[in-house]
């Protein structure tokens, strides 16, 4: 396991109103593992990114990245170390083609043209849309346009990559994809999290997650440890993947994440 | 919620009033000082407006309002108390500035004009939810549509404010700075701008199904869930008021006749 | 006697060069809840706006074929007449709000209001679709201040006290969390329980798999398939439309665990509970 500490909040505490704390003393660390922040609505995920982004700042408490608070930085230094990918897509596009809609951010943080030319049509082969590169954003489906501010925020080449409700109005095709593109940006060594609400779509994808609830962490741990533990989710008002309810059901002790590793589990058995 | 509407309810005589009470005050407190042709009526209206906003607990509402209209008001004064073609007669003598008389009420009149109307207006709008206003114009055979859009506008401007705060947050985020001298403003205008038309469209679009499918061209006649907003003393306000009219108008005829 | 019958039914938007909607021709009684599934830009969204008139009276475009509701053929009849018999659900909750009310109690009074419901009769429906989707401790709040679970639930309301006979849900849960899907999935299913015929489009299997009694495939446009989610999820060609069977089917597949009686595998968590739970004794 790696422990690098990419982000580390210390006593986190925010609030927009006195009296009416969202965070409530947050202290974690964020290391490479792609984490998934789970919760209700309310829970205080959002805000929690938003402070990650420096749109919001602590009333209390500080956030570290690669042991630099980043208090000193602002919003614009910090869009080239933290990217997030906004949950409804017509909230950032306004360019007349795909890729100079995907090219705004490297160019905004200095990147030279050739190079964000570059970061640009790779972010775009990989959510696979390199061949709507000359389209107009708004005449694709909501779903790809999705998947245009993905490439947009892909491309800006940051080491940490937050995405909001990723996976909302995707099809089975669209989902399998974000969850290749995850994995791949795993694989590149950069630092993935996401708000999700899907947790199938977290058992298969996610190597660790986090429970919020009422600002506070009721749960932190490897994905499997997490959904092994019913009772707390329920308090948190989650539920457990598909698979995991079924194999429980069944009375395994194993917990199960995905239909595969339960189909290769029974066929070993059989064997 | 925000809100724009500068509505507040305070349970006051003037919250119980019908609307159309306190629009028939705010045309006679224009119309009538001007049929009688005296500035001593607009004063009286000025008076009454300020009496009728004090017993509804919301004359401090108004300080904002005034305020703004006050700064105008006071170079009016300072520009015709002292420039104004036709200053003859000296009234007061501060150093080397000497402001005239003639000046001074021509500059009096309008500030009392402009008083009169800004408070009549806070008579209304300061003390009347804009749907019952709307709802009982509707009643009346006003367009029901055209009554939805004004309305509207009160709760779907502040989401738009809202709107526009995330896609700031969203253009931030990939780096774009916002805040600093008018260049940066200027090049920060079309990437905020655009996303917040194109997301209104799209919304815009979205309403309009879901008001279809609430019935909102249905041809029939509309009922409602509230009741008219009246009151008994509404009756009596809007006579007296009419009554008061008519007599200012039949006092000026007569005066021409003689 | 069926409550919906879809003939033959093709669409092409205005401005485009190709068809939307191509040959669908199905039929669903009062009270069944038809789940309606497919890659996105399928058509299924259209299908929902054909059933409530939307489409062609809101977008204008080509048409062919009918639908019809009862005896009334749906593109005859204008939407504001239409709207008392098929109720429709939309994905966005927040455009659904019409902002021109205060409270969530006036909010769902919009519809009667322009139904032209008399005052008592109006009071007492509100009232009763409050309750049902449990939104009645919100009645004084103002719409916009509710999560997106609660403004789909008060969305659902105001459709519901309109009193259709049929309702259309295009994804209304794909914004919500867990909690709040399910809470809608409750009280959709309490509505079909009294007899009102629900169409639901949905990406998640599961619940499309537990809620419904037929599902229908659409792909490009064109009806692939309408049966039982047992038939459905037992197709060998799910891949080609997109499509990804529950998680109880897909173990079951590969196991090769059918349930004897339908010949078909397992689609929820309780068939695949019981028809499991045999072989784990057995291994």
């Amino acid at each position: 396991m790696d422990n690098n500490k990419i982000l580390e909040m210390k006593a986190l505490h925010f609030s927009y109103t006195e009296g009416d704390e969202i965070l409530k003393g947050l202290d974690f660390v964020i290391d490479e593992r792609s984490t998934a922040i789970i919760g209700q609505n309310g829970a205080g995920k959002t805000t929690f990114v938003k402070l990650l982004k420096g749109l919001l700042r602590p009333t209390s408490g500080s956030i570290h990245f690669e042991g630099n608070d980043i208090a000193n930085m602002t919003v614009a230094q910090l869009a080239k170390h933290i990217g997030m990918v906004f949950q409804n897509p017509n909230d950032q596009i306004f360019k007349n083609r795909v890729i100079d809609e995907v090219m705004f951010g490297p160019l905004k943080i200095g990147m030279a043209e050739s190079v964000a030319k570059q970061k640009a049509d790779e972010a775009l082969e990989l959510v696979g849309l390199k061949d709507l590169a000359e389209k107009n954003p708004y005449d694709l489906g909501l779903s790809s346009r999705k998947l245009v501010a993905i490439a947009s925020i892909i491309a800006m080449d940051t080491k940490v990559i937050i995405f909001d409700e990723p996976t909302i109005a995707q099809d089975y095709h669209g989902k399998e994809l974000i969850k290749s593109v995850i994995r791949k940006l795993r694989f590149e060594g950069k630092t993935v999290i996401t708000i999700i609400h899907d947790m199938d779509f977290v058992a298969d994808t996610f190597e660790r997650a986090i429970v919020f609830a009422k600002g506070n962490i009721l749960l932190d741990g490897t994905t499997r440890d997490v959904f092994a533990k019913e009772d707390i989710l329920k308090e948190a008002y989650l539920e457990q993947p598909n698979v995991t309810k079924l194999c429980q059901s069944l009375g395994y002790d194993e917990v199960f994440l995905t239909t595969e590793e339960f189909i290769t589990y029974q066929k070993a058995k059989a064997k | 919620m925000k809100s724009i509407s500068l509505y507040e309810e305070k349970g006051s005589i003037l919250n119980k009033l019908a609307p159309e009470s306190k629009i028939l005050y705010i045309i006679l407190a224009l119309v009538l000082p001007a049929i009688v042709g005296s500035k001593m009526v607009s004063v009286v209206f000025i008076a009454i407006s300020i009496g009728l906003l004090l017993f509804s607990k919301v004359l401090k509402k108004t300080i904002p309002i005034l305020g703004v209209s006050g700064f105008v008001l006071l170079t009016v004064v300072i520009i015709q108390g002292l420039f104004r073609a036709g200053n003859v007669t000296p009234l007061l003598t501060l150093g080397p500035v000497i402001f005239y008389k003639e000046g001074l009420l021509f500059a009096f009149n309008i500030v009392v004009n402009v008083l009169n109307i800004l408070l009549s207006f806070c008579v209304l709008i300061l003390a009347t939810k804009p749907s019952d206003m709307i709802e009982n114009f509707v009643r009346k055979g006003f367009s029901p549509r055209f009554g939805y859009v004004f309305i509207s506008v009160f709760q779907i401007i502040p989401q738009m404010t809202e709107t526009m705060a995330t896609i700031t947050d969203a253009q931030r985020s990939r780096g774009m700075e916002t805040e600093g001298n008018l260049l940066v403003r200027i090049k920060a205008f079309l990437p905020l701008i655009s996303p917040v038309v194109m997301s209104s469209l799209i919304n815009t679009k979205e309403r309009a199904l879901a008001l279809e499918v609430r019935g909102f061209n249905a041809k029939n006649k509309k009922t409602f869930l509230n009741d008219e907003k009246k009151s008994s003393a509404d009756k009596y306000i809007q006579i007296t008021m009419i009554l008061l009219l008519i007599a200012g108008i039949v006092w000026r005829v007569v005066g021409c006749l003689k | 006697m069926s409550k919906i019958v879809v003939e033959n039914l093709k669409y092409k938007y205005p401005a485009t060069d190709f068809l939307a909607l191509d040959g669908i021709s199905f039929s669903a009684k009062a009270g069944e809840f038809i789940g309606i599934i497919g890659k996105n830009g399928s058509g299924k969204s259209t299908l929902c706006q054909a059933i409530a008139g939307l489409v062609p009276n809101f977008y204008k475009g080509s048409y062919g074929g009918k639908v019809m509701v009862d005896d009334i053929e749906v593109k005859n009849v204008d939407i504001s007449d239409l709207c008392e018999k098929v109720g429709t659900v939309f994905q966005n909750p927040f455009n659904q709000v019409t902002g021109s009310k205060l409270t969530v109690y006036e909010e769902i009074s919009f519809g009667l209001e322009n139904l032209g419901i008399p005052k008592e009769e109006m009071i007492q429906r509100i009232d009763e679709a409050m309750e049902l989707l449990d939104i009645t401790k919100y009645k004084d709040r103002n719409p916009f201040d509710l999560s997106g679970g609660q403004m789909q639930r008060m969305a659902i309301a105001s459709i519901i006290a309109m009193q259709p006979e049929v309702i259309v849900l295009d994804e209304p849960t794909s914004q919500l969390d867990p909690q709040g899907r399910e809470e809608v999935y409750q009280a959709v299913q309490k509505l079909s329980k009294k007899g009102i015929t629900i169409f639901m489009v949905e990406h998640n299997m599961e619940k499309i798999a537990s809620y419904s009694d037929r599902v229908l495939i659409i792909d490009d446009g064109k009806q692939i398939a309408y049966d039982t989610p047992q038939k459905i999820f037992s197709r060998d060609d799910l891949d080609e439309y997109g499509i990804e069977a529950p998680a109880f089917t897909k173990i079951c597949r590969e196991l090769g665990k059918k349930n004897p009686v339908t010949g078909c595998y397992p689609v929820t968590l309780e068939e695949a509970n019981d028809l499991l739970k045999k072989d784990k004794g057995e291994m």
